[in-house]
């Protein structure tokens, strides 16, 4: 099972469908690099677990994030999301578990001639939902991440920090399970990427799990959350409530 | 799915590459116009047989010193024939009148020849074509006032190898165009989806179905096509109002080449407008499938 270190060992034999994640021995190799982007993995994440995905640029946090999108298969082993076995899904089916899936970015990605409003109600628009939940929704959640009242800005005319609130309040419309977070205050300043972490927190709160890929020890320090660390493609300590560096 | 929103990606995509859309559509248009001609020559071509092999298959020039028993030798012969489905007569005034209508475009020729220059001849229709060789054994070159028995389906076939080769010609060039045509609309969508790669991104990251993300440029191609194929009809009309109409009435009304009609036309045209549209719409989604990542 997991690893255990220097944290309270978590909890075994959960119930198998609070099970949301779930990689077994999962390998993936890519044709130009000899080495392994990720090395025999195993691991299982909780229903509404809050979880940092650490380690050095080249460990394997993108694939591990990439994986659970299904923009790439294993090379080897299982990966499931949701009770789904991603490796057997067809491409048919890879819309239905993304819209499960929400995803934030370092780099924000916002449509830059859209407003705020526009940005948010995009993702619900092209999966077709109706024009009233539209309607009904966007001024809620961008309430929620504290944009009321910018709804019709353009993505330039917002700070960093704001600017990511709205790829949240995008990724977080339509409800998912998961919220995948790619080095969300990776280009913020430390006293916004506070609010950032107090808006995923937040959204975690919901029952949202939420999976964040960082270099930023101070947060993860301070927060106290799940810590994966990966080193070379293997996880190298999976710790419940951990800090960044062992000893810092 | 929400038309509006693929419209409006539609239209944002062809302005947004308007040079490159330009250039799809002319290509298209050329291709298309090409492709309309060579089917409206191979229509004319088989209206072409219908009129002269259906009429005349060998003709038996009279000498000019053929006296009345031979004539009505000859005709007895021919009705009696049972290689003969048809004949008629044709007097030296009745040649003469033809001959000016044929080459009214060049009244120096008819001026140049006296009324009585032209032999007087049967014009015979056969059971069977083939049998040609049979019908010119019973009337020697020469004898009992027959000056030559000719077998005009043989310069008939010629006549339609030229114009069968103008046909293939014609569609070759349309088919190295539509090859052109089918590149430039490849190269087009796969700018169009890297100007929109923000969008798919998004699209592909929040859950958009496979065709919602590539409709829009499907449907850019075919509307390029479907505008592409209008020209092309457009030129059609052209070419036949300016071209066929005009410099061609004379050979047109003395029965030698048939008329472009209208008819023909409105036939082609639904046909060009499908090539079109649904070549294009499948050079988009090919692309997509094998170029882009959506």
């Amino acid at each position: 099972m997991r690893p255990v270190a220097n944290g309270s060992s978590r909890a075994s034999g959960e119930v198998p469908w609070r099970l949301v994640i779930e990689l077994q021995h999962v390998t993936k190799l890519y044709p130009a690099s000899g080495r392994p982007a990720l090395d025999d993995v195993s691991t299982e994440i909780d229903k509404g677990e809050f979880v940092f995905l650490i380690g050095s640029s080249g460990s394997g946090k993108s694939t591990f994030l990439r994986l659970l999108l299904k923009e790439d298969d294993p090379t080897r082993g299982t990966v499931v999301v949701n009770g789904k076995t991603l490796n057997t899904m067809s491409k048919w089916q890879v819309p239905k578990l993304r819209r499960t899936m929400g995803c934030v970015f370092q780099d924000f990605r916002l449509l830059r001639n859209r407003t705020v409003a526009e940005n948010v109600a995009f993702a619900l628009e092209v999966i077709n939902k109706p024009h009233r939940t539209i309607k009904r929704v966007v001024p809620e959640v961008l309430e929620m991440v504290g944009l009321e009242g910018k709804a019709a800005r353009l993505p330039h005319e917002l700070s960093g920090g704001e600017q990511q609130r709205v790829a949240i309040a995008r990724a977080f419309v339509n409800r998912p399970l998961v919220l995948l977070a790619d080095e969300p205050t990776g280009n913020l300043d430390p006293e916004t990427s506070e609010g950032i972490m107090l808006l995923l927190e937040r959204i975690n709160r919901t029952g949202t799990t939420v999976i964040m890929a960082t270099h930023d020890y101070h947060i993860v320090d301070s927060m106290r959350r799940r810590v994966i660390e990966l080193n070379g493609g293997q996880i190298t300590r999976d710790q419940t409530r951990g800090v960044y560096g062992v000893g810092r | 799915m929400r038309v509006n929103f693929v419209l409006s990606e539609v239209a944002t995509g062809l302005r947004r590459n308007l040079t490159m859309t330009v250039a799809m559509i002319l290509t298209t248009a050329i291709s298309l116009g090409l492709m309309g001609t060579g089917l409206l020559i191979a229509g004319m071509i088989s209206d072409m047989k219908e009129i002269y092999y259906d009429k005349v298959q060998v003709s038996i020039f009279l000498a000019d010193d053929v006296t009345d028993e031979q004539r009505s030798a000859i005709e007895a012969q021919l009705s009696d024939s049972p290689e003969v489905a048809a004949y008629i007569y044709e007097s030296k005034e009745e040649a003469y009148e033809r001959f000016r209508q044929q080459f009214s475009q060049q009244p120096e020729l008819v001026e140049n020849t006296p009324p009585d220059a032209l032999p007087e001849s049967f014009r015979v229709e056969l059971v069977n074509p083939e049998r040609y060789p049979v019908v010119a054994e019973q009337f020697p070159n020469g004898q009992n006032g027959v000056d030559q028995v000719r077998d005009e389906g043989d310069f008939l076939d010629r006549l339609f190898s030229l114009l069968n080769g103008a046909r293939n010609a014609t569609i070759a060039v349309a088919v190295v165009q539509a090859l052109a045509a089918l590149l430039l609309i490849s190269n087009t969508i796969q700018l169009a989806a890297f100007n929109r790669r923000n969008e798919t991104n998004i699209m592909r990251l929040v859950g958009a179905s496979r065709w919602y993300t590539q409709l829009p440029f499907i449907l850019e191609a075919a509307l390029a096509g479907l505008i592409g194929a209008l020209l092309a009809v457009g030129g059609l009309v052209l070419t036949k109002v300016l071209f066929v109409d005009k410099t061609l009435a004379g050979p047109i009304k003395a029965g030698i080449i048939p008329p472009v009609d209208w008819g023909a036309i409105a036939t082609i045209a639904p046909v060009i407008a499908a090539a079109g549209v649904g070549l294009a719409a499948v050079a988009a989604y090919v692309t997509l499938r094998l170029y882009v990542r959506l």
